[in-house]
């Protein structure tokens, strides 16, 4: 037969178009679905500064203490948790000022913790080093910057801390 | 069954399947060499057959995830056994994998016809260290936690893609239940699919071009597969397993850490196979971004590079010294990056210690899991668990300072197991400035302090009887407490008033002592009139403490006054 060759060069094109047609309907749901989450808030937290018990708790002049900021209300995808950890903050009290540190290592996010002993903040994962008032030392480690300060008041004798996280591994202070 | 039935059997399926009559052979004869990427197959199933098990007990929630691990490790009959087949049945197929390429590569076996099966292998490699990483994570413990944290931030460090890929990666703009759900899809969905194709490709093209004989063999003399290398491949399929499964009994399957806590430091590490990246970043400090990113690739881009760069079809190593060499060099650098790793570990002797404490809370988590179950509200809680928790932690937060036995710098009564009892009534009589009673009281060594009771053994028990019952302890005799009133009228009223809601004189109210409520009173303001008035050194509670608190605190005073050491031991550590 002579259409022979256009014949079946149509059916190619046709199977294809109707096997790619049928893939895609199943394929791009699915992967709409999938990319949803990306750049979205699906972890969401009150951004109201959060109560952490009365300022007697920090005893003037005592070394950095380590606490837990946990957030009233957490809300994770379909669940809603009450008392969910945040993450972790240094606080310490100098006469009449309140001072407070996120313990989220700039570079990667791990949890800093304080070295009484020497005197400084270390990350347990990549050996960065903060002075005793959390600025960088130089050369100790990858992190870039000194530990984040987190704005911290007394309010009716309770201090209240404002959570923020700030993008990690860059030399600014950016909040993420 | 007859092997005249075997060989029908074997017919009968052959033709139905309609496959060739062929007896594959090795060329060169069979050899130990060729073992390893059976070996793989035979981890590959103990991986599928485990995590089919275990992904029938994992919960991928963040509330979740750690207690079902923790269930499934410490109370599922042998499931200690099976996730530590699968978590160690991961290292080994790195292990073998790694042995396989580094055979391959000496063979020269990469090299034409057999790119394109090298290639394969090589992504399968990377699907390896994919489903590492996806399957640490899951455990949702401080290690598993902390380690995607690093990851992930090393991934998000990417230039002008990084936020992008972070936020695809966890599912969101935070660590979540999304993130948990993502990685549990790639591990036992995306990454199985792709990796069963990826293999049955290079099975197929390894069958299609037959086994490389070693450089020198005669390719021309071709032994039988079935049994000679077959009997070899099971024979090391056998010894790897054995050692495998002694592996994990003498460890008890995998480790589990306490359940991840995003404010507690923990000394994160990547799995023992990427510690060489790790130590990497380490010592290239400030290009550690470079050396995180780029060596990785550039070890891809040579194993990928190979067969095109060695084209020669001689395959003797001794003529190809430069790849052979660069392939050796590269794996020694790697194990030798990796022991420095480890090595600087060991000799951190803070480390050491940070760890034992890690241990220790893992250990705690684990054994409260156990016993108690873990909060629906997140496995964090599981530490709550404990009997009489919030009272003992009250307590020990805001009263043991001044009041426990151990206290080194105590500074009022002990209060303790058989507090407020009749033992301890009778101790107050007896010695009220004694140092387990006020002696350690400003009050305890003034002159307003109350004088030891001079009365009859007879008498002292009545007056301890009347005391003893306006706690509203329920085995009060009845007759031994009106005596007891008498003695108390006559002894007791010129400083004390047992009327309730009644002060005494210069002393103490008795009305209730020792009830929930009159507890309550006290810890809320000792220094009423009620109660000890001016003379009392201890703070008022009722600002730091809720209405809520208090009275838990009093419940367990009272509590405590039936109760005896080892009640108190029974609890455990707190």
């Amino acid at each position: 037969m002579a259409d022979e060759p256009d014949r079946r060069g149509f059916l190619k094109v046709a199977t294809g178009v109707l096997g790619g047609g049928l893939g895609l309907v199943v394929a791009v749901p699915a992967l709409r679905m999938c990319i949803a989450p990306t750049g979205a808030e699906t972890v969401t937290t009150p951004h109201d500064p959060i109560e952490l018990g009365l300022v007697e708790r920090l005893k003037v002049g005592a070394p950095w203490q380590r606490v837990s900021v946990v957030a009233p209300v957490v809300k994770d995808a379909w669940t809603t948790a009450r008392d969910i950890v945040l993450g972790g903050a240094w606080l310490r009290r100098t006469d009449a000022k309140v001072e407070a540190l996120s313990a989220v290592c700039p570079h990667l996010g791990c949890a800093v913790g304080f070295d009484e002993t020497a005197k400084s903040f270390l990350c347990p994962c990549h050996n960065s080093k903060w002075s005793e008032s959390g600025g960088l030392v130089a050369n100790t480690g990858p992190a870039q910057r000194d530990l984040d300060p987190l704005p911290i008041e007394v309010h009716d004798g309770r201090l209240r801390l404002t959570w923020v996280r700030y993008k990690l591994d860059i030399p600014t202070r950016e909040p993420a | 069954m007859t092997a005249r039935n075997g060989m029908r059997l074997t017919e009968w399926m052959r033709v139905r399947a309609r496959s060739e009559k062929r007896e594959p052979g090795i060329p060169g004869g069979p050899s130990f060499a060729y073992v390893f990427g059976w070996v793989l197959v035979l981890l590959l199933g103990v991986e599928a057959i485990t995590g089919a098990a275990l992904a029938a007990f994992y919960a991928p929630s963040s509330t979740d995830a750690w207690a079902s691990v923790a269930y499934v490790q410490d109370q599922m009959p042998l499931g200690w056994l099976v996730r530590g087949l699968h978590y160690h049945g991961g290292s080994a197929i790195v292990i073998i994998a790694g042995v396989h390429l580094v055979q391959t590569a000496v063979w020269g076996a990469y090299k034409k016809p057999r790119e394109l099966t090298w290639w394969i292998g090589i992504v399968l490699l990377l699907l390896v260290l994919g489903f590492a990483i996806s399957g640490y994570v899951l455990r949702w413990d401080q290690a598993g936690y902390w380690a995607n944290r690093v990851e992930v931030g090393i991934a998000a460090s990417t230039p002008v893609a990084g936020p992008t890929i972070r936020s695809l990666a966890i599912g969101g703009n935070e660590y979540g239940n999304l993130t948990l759900t993502r990685f549990y899809a790639l591990h036992i969905v995306v990454l199985p699919a792709l990796f069963a194709v990826g293999t049955f490709a290079h099975l197929v093209l390894a069958r299609r071009h037959g086994t490389t004989p070693r450089w020198g063999r005669d390719g021309s003399m071709v032994v039988a597969r079935w049994p000679y290398q077959t009997i070899r491949n099971v024979t090391a399929m056998a010894a790897v397993f054995a050692v495998l499964l002694g592996y994990v009994i003498s460890q008890h399957g995998a480790d589990l850490a306490a359940p991840a806590d995003p404010a507690a430091a923990f000394d994160a590490r990547p799995l023992w196979y990427f510690r060489w990246l790790f130590e990497l970043r380490h010592l290239t400090g400030s290009y550690e971004k470079l050396a995180a990113l780029a060596s990785p690739a550039i070890v891809g881009g040579f194993l990928v590079g190979l067969p095109l760069i060695d084209r020669d079809p001689d395959r003797s190593p001794k003529k190809r010294l430069k790849f052979v060499g660069a392939v050796i060099a590269l794996f020694a650098i790697i194990g030798l990056l990796t022991l420095k790793s480890f090595a600087g570990d060991a000799g951190d002797a803070a480390l050491a210690k940070r760890e034992q404490a890690d241990a220790l809370l893992a250990s705690r988590a684990r054994a409260l899991a156990a016993a108690n179950g873990v909060p629906v509200t997140g496995a964090q809680d599981v530490f709550t668990t404990v009997p009489m928790y919030q009272q003992r932690t009250l307590f020990a937060q805001k009263c043991a300072g001044c009041h426990d036995a151990k206290s080194k710098d105590r500074k009022g009564p002990i209060i303790g197991p058989g507090h407020g009892s009749r033992d301890w009534l009778k101790g107050v009589l007896h010695a009220p400035s004694g140092d387990a009673y006020w002696g350690r009281t400003k009050l305890g060594a003034s002159e307003d302090a109350m004088k030891p009771a001079e009365l009859a053994p007879n008498e002292i028990d009545d007056l301890v009887e009347l005391l003893y019952a306006q706690s509203g302890a329920s085995d009060v005799n009845q007759a031994k407490r009106d005596r007891g009133k008498t003695i108390f009228d006559k002894a007791c009223t010129d400083c004390h008033s047992v009327d309730e809601g009644v002060a005494g004189g210069s002393g103490p109210g008795l009305g209730d002592l020792g009830s929930r409520d009159w507890f309550t009173s006290y810890i809320s303001n000792p220094k009423k009139a009620i109660h000890m008035g001016k003379n009392s050194e201890m703070p008022r509670f009722d600002a730091e403490l809720t209405m809520v608190e208090r009275d838990v605190l009093a419940g367990y005073l009272v509590w405590l006054r039936s109760a005896v050491q080892a009640d108190l031991d029974k609890l455990g550590p707190l």
